[in-house]
């Protein structure tokens, strides 16, 4: 279902951001399988370079015994194909950004056929490559789907980078909205305390008009009492201030509602977040940068969070607003009503605008903002080399050139908003004189002595309504950018909850109590993209207890085989036993709790020394953690800190040498006690006198367990029970230390003396 | 000063029994005494120096040789090496940019090149690169480059979507 998942969204891809079709035409199929007489297409891809090097359409189609390749001519399919028993070799020339694929015979023949194409194609080729290639080798492999290799091999690029295809933008905001279902009480009350504040506002200006034409000039007319007009203009002033009070105290509730409210939202969005993120598996952190991920967590929430608790209410009560005061100046008079509020669509535009190019000018700046960045994060972390060599004067004038380059980008932003916002403002006013202009002889009334047809009341009414349109209006002219932000981080949010973990537990898992500690691999394979793999039926049974050396050239496949072991990916093919049980029908979290890792670059979580050992068994007492600390040789140095166990390991542990991570990672697998134990290259990376240390530690860590130690040094490897050599994915050998350099030509045997002839 | 000397008499040296030939079978082939390799060939400086210090590379990514200046090599073989760099050195030439919009976390482009129409995608934070000789070179997320020669002399709404990434 994964797959097909997978396979779908990426044909969705294709066929959004390429100009190439989502797979080999369904006629074009059939007709190629029909000239290999009914065999099938296992793996195609396409060319889409011609001789010339113009962009063109020819398929490249592999099956069983032919290797295909389909042009168009004249609007029609013309396929020629090739044996693959004719074909000997295959040649690559790679470009700048073309590859030629050179399928070659015998020697001194022509070639067989010869394709080109840019790097978008080269994924899908070099399957077709690989397995041709296995196919000279002898080896068969297997192919997940013709469709499927290619959608994966065509859209990855762009997947890895975006992650997700932009979806419908509604769709989005509705799912975001979704999120405050659990609070609806509360969206209620902080949208009701918005609208009270919107309707309220409209108050005051009434009131003025109504003061002035009921109040103020009766009795300056002395057709009202002083007495009888100060009592209703003294009433008018009270409820003008419960208003004002009002709606600060809506303004209050609104925004205290709505801004913890958003929190609680950004804390839902941030723990489903984090959740997801435990339960997905390595591919998909291999796939995703740290720094992505951290920023989904950290900004975009944020900014959710942003959008939820004023974005929502301000944009949907600023239409509100707008339409509101357009119906009242209408209502007060049509004519100057009309005068205002034509003008309003013309205003949100212009601020719409002048949004899209204050982005194009900070894109520009942030592209400049980044060559200074450049600078910094080559010269400080650099800056031993900058001195060694020195460069400093250099470095200044760099550093200078883009400093000043930057800052004339932004004085460029400067100058423009400093112009529009002042230009927007006249016009506004230009509209309010617009508004005077009409007014002023309906307010004298006509030159032949006519009444007047506007009052001074309604008029300062009208007035200190156009006042409240600013606000709106710019809210309204910023409502794209608003939902752009807040629609890019919910993509980047949506697109880690709804990536489907790769291992996933049966529905009733078997849970081992306890675990023994055997291992067997029965003709495993694995690959990453499901074509090329990087282990290749491997078998072998290993016993409780036995420490198996895991040797051979680098990319051999032994880290692969580890992680295997580990469940941190399921095999493609083959069955990886333990204790005689597929490892598939494990409760997973329980079977990791019984196998321990050490990694060349063991990695301490921000916290003390006693809280990084106690990691994997957080109810450990003192004293076993002091004896795991002493079994790891770490005890003298954790004492010799002035804080000992307590002291703060930094970032990814920096308070602490390579070794005494090393040590205090050991103590951690000692203290976790694991039936089944992964040592990758754990002592590579240290000194003599300190690998001499942490052999010691190891030596006592891995008495009782299943072992499973990767290492180059293969002197530290001396007690280990078997050797497995890996090659090419494959295990070329088995056997004791002895029983391998007996072999003549074995690779365990070269592997060996060069390493002695190093020393 | 010295060292430098003597690796270019090596490789002088090691240039002039150099020969290519493209043979039947398609491929490229470098002879050197009495060594022969299938070749592809890579440029060391493919902007600052595109047409010199080329160097010629077997099936295993090793070195065969490395030919400093072509005008060294016979005529029939600089004829070879040329056209093998046509090949190597093939980028796509954007001659108008027809849209360009951003999405989540890309850039998408709609161009016409000289090779045809294409749409690709790069990341936001990816930006395009100033090159030596002038234009920019954009790298899509696949890898593919494209240049753009001379922004300037494009069509203005080219000119005008490529503004933010031309100083």
């Amino acid at each position: 279902m994964v797959g097909q998942h997978h396979n779908r969204r990426d044909e969705e891809i294709i066929v959004r951001y390429t100009d190439q079709p989502q797979r080999l035409p369904v006629e074009l199929r059939r007709l190629i399988e029909a000239v290999w007489g009914g065999e099938p297409v296992q793996l195609y891809a396409l060319a889409d370079l011609d001789e010339s090097l113009k962009l063109s359409e020819t398929w490249v189609a592999l099956g069983p015994r032919h290797l295909g390749f389909a042009r168009r001519i004249d609007g029609r399919w013309e396929v020629d194909s090739v044996e693959r028993a004719e074909i000997r070799g295959v040649h690559e020339a790679p470009g700048l950004s073309s590859t030629t694929l050179t399928f070659f015979g015998e020697a001194g023949r022509p070639s067989l056929a010869r394709v080109r194409y840019t790097h978008r194609q080269r994924r899908a080729m070099e399957n077709i490559k690989f397995v041709v290639e296995e196919g000279l080798a002898g080896r068969a492999v297997g192919s997940e789907g013709a469709d499927r290799a290619y959608a994966e091999a065509v859209a990855g690029p762009i997947r890895e980078a975006q992650a997700l295809v932009a979806g419908n933008r509604m769709a989005v905001i509705w799912r975001l909205l979704s999120y405050l279902r659990p609070y609806r009480g509360q969206v209620v009350v902080g949208m009701a305390a918005a609208a009270v504040i919107t309707l309220v506002s409209l108050v005051p200006p009434f009131l003025a008009g109504y003061l002035i034409d009921r109040i103020v000039r009766p009795v300056q007319d002395g057709t009202m009492s002083v007495a009888e007009g100060s009592a209703v203009a003294w009433l008018a002033v009270t409820a003008m201030g419960v208003v004002y009070l009002l709606s600060q105290a809506a303004a209050l509730v609104r925004l205290r509602k709505m801004s913890v409210l958003g929190e609680w939202v950004a804390r839902d969005l941030r723990t489903e977040l984090y959740e997801q993120l435990q339960k997905l598996s390595l591919g998909f952190y291999s796939r995703n940068k740290t720094g992505s991920l951290i920023t989904r967590m950290s900004s975009d929430t944020d900014r959710l969070w942003e959008f939820l608790a004023f974005g929502v209410v301000d944009v949907s009560l600023s239409l509100v607003m707008l339409v509101g005061l357009g119906a009242v100046l209408l209502s007060l008079d049509w004519r100057l009503g009309l005068v205002m509020t034509l003008p309003v669509p013309v205003f949100c535009w212009a601020i719409y605008l002048h949004g899209e190019r204050i982005s194009r000018l900070f894109l520009r700046a942030w592209r400049k903002w980044s060559r200074v960045s450049d600078v910094l994060s080559d010269t400080i972390p650099g800056i031993r080399v900058v001195k060694a060599f020195n460069q400093e004067e250099r470095e200044k004038r760099r550093f200078g050139e883009r400093n000043l380059d930057v800052t004339e980008e932004f004085n460029r932003i400067h100058h423009h908003w400093t112009l529009f916002w002042p230009s927007l403002m006249f016009a506004v006013h230009v509209t309010t004189l617009a508004v005077w202009v009409f007014a002023v002889p309906r307010l004298l009334g006509g030159g032949d002595g006519g009444a007047p047809t506007l009052s001074a009341g309604t008029f300062v009414s009208f007035l200190l309504y156009t006042t409240m349109f600013i606000a709106p209006i710019e809210t309204i002219g910023q409502m794209a950018r608003i939902l752009n932000r807040a629609t890019s981080s919910a993509h980047r949010v949506f697109e880690v909850l709804d990536t489907e973990p790769e291992i996933v537990d049966v529905p009733e898992p078997v849970r081992l109590e306890p675990v023994r500690g055997r291992v067997s691999f029965e003709n495993v394979s694995f690959g990453y993209d499901g074509v090329r793999q990087v282990v290749r039926g491997v078998s072998f049974d290993v016993m409780p207890g036995e420490m198996i050396g895991l040797v051979g050239p680098s990319g051999g496949g032994k880290t692969t085989l580890v992680n295997l072991i580990a469940r941190f990916y399921d095999a493609t093919g083959g069955v990886i036993r333990i204790d005689g049980v597929d490892i598939r029908e494990l409760d997973t979290g329980h079977y990791r709790r019984q196998v321990g890792m050490v990694l060349q670059d063991p990695y301490l979580f921000h916290g003390t020394v006693l809280e990084n050992i106690r990691y994997g068994n957080p109810e450990a007492s003192l004293e076993d953690v002091i004896e795991a600390a002493r079994a790891a040789n770490a005890h003298d140095f954790i004492c010799r800190l002035a804080h000992g166990y307590d002291t703060l390991v930094g970032e990814r542990g920096q308070t602490l040498s390579g070794g005494e991570r090393q040590r205090v990672s050991i103590a951690r697998a000692i203290l976790h006690d694991p039936r089944i134990l992964i040592l990758d290259e754990a002592t590579s990376s240290v000194d003599t006198e300190t690998e001499r240390k942490i052999q010691e530690a190891l030596d006592w860590l891995v008495a009782g367990r299943t072992v499973f130690a990767i290492a180059h040094r293969l002197s530290t490897l001396r007690r280990a029970s078997r050797l497995l050599v890996m090659k090419d994915g494959r295990l070329a050998e088995a056997g004791t230390h002895t029983e391998l350099l007996a072999k003549p030509d074995g690779v365990y045997r070269k592997l060996y003396h060069l390493q002695s002839e190093l020393r | 000063m010295k060292t430098t000397a003597y690796a270019k008499e090596l490789v002088k040296k090691s240039q002039e029994d150099l020969t290519l030939e493209r043979r039947a079978d398609g491929r490229l082939w470098a002879m050197k005494g009495s060594e022969e390799r299938s070749v592809w060939v890579r440029r060391c400086f493919p902007w600052s120096q595109p047409a010199r210090y080329i160097s010629l590379r077997d099936n295993k990514e090793s070195e065969f040789a490395l030919v400093r200046e072509p005008g060294e090599l016979s005529d029939e073989s600089r004829a070879f090496l040329e056209e093998a760099l046509v090949e190597a050195g093939f980028v796509l030439k954007i001659v108008r940019v027809l849209d360009l919009d951003e999405e989540v976390e890309i850039r998408n482009w709609q161009v016409e090149t000289e090779q045809g129409p294409r749409s690709f995608q790069t990341r936001l934070d990816d930006w395009p690169r100033r090159m030596p000789g002038g234009g920019i070179l954009i790298r899509d997320v696949a890898g593919d480059l494209y240049h753009v020669d001379q922004p300037g002399e494009l069509d203005a709404r080219s000119r005008g979507l490529l503004w933010v990434f031309i100083d």
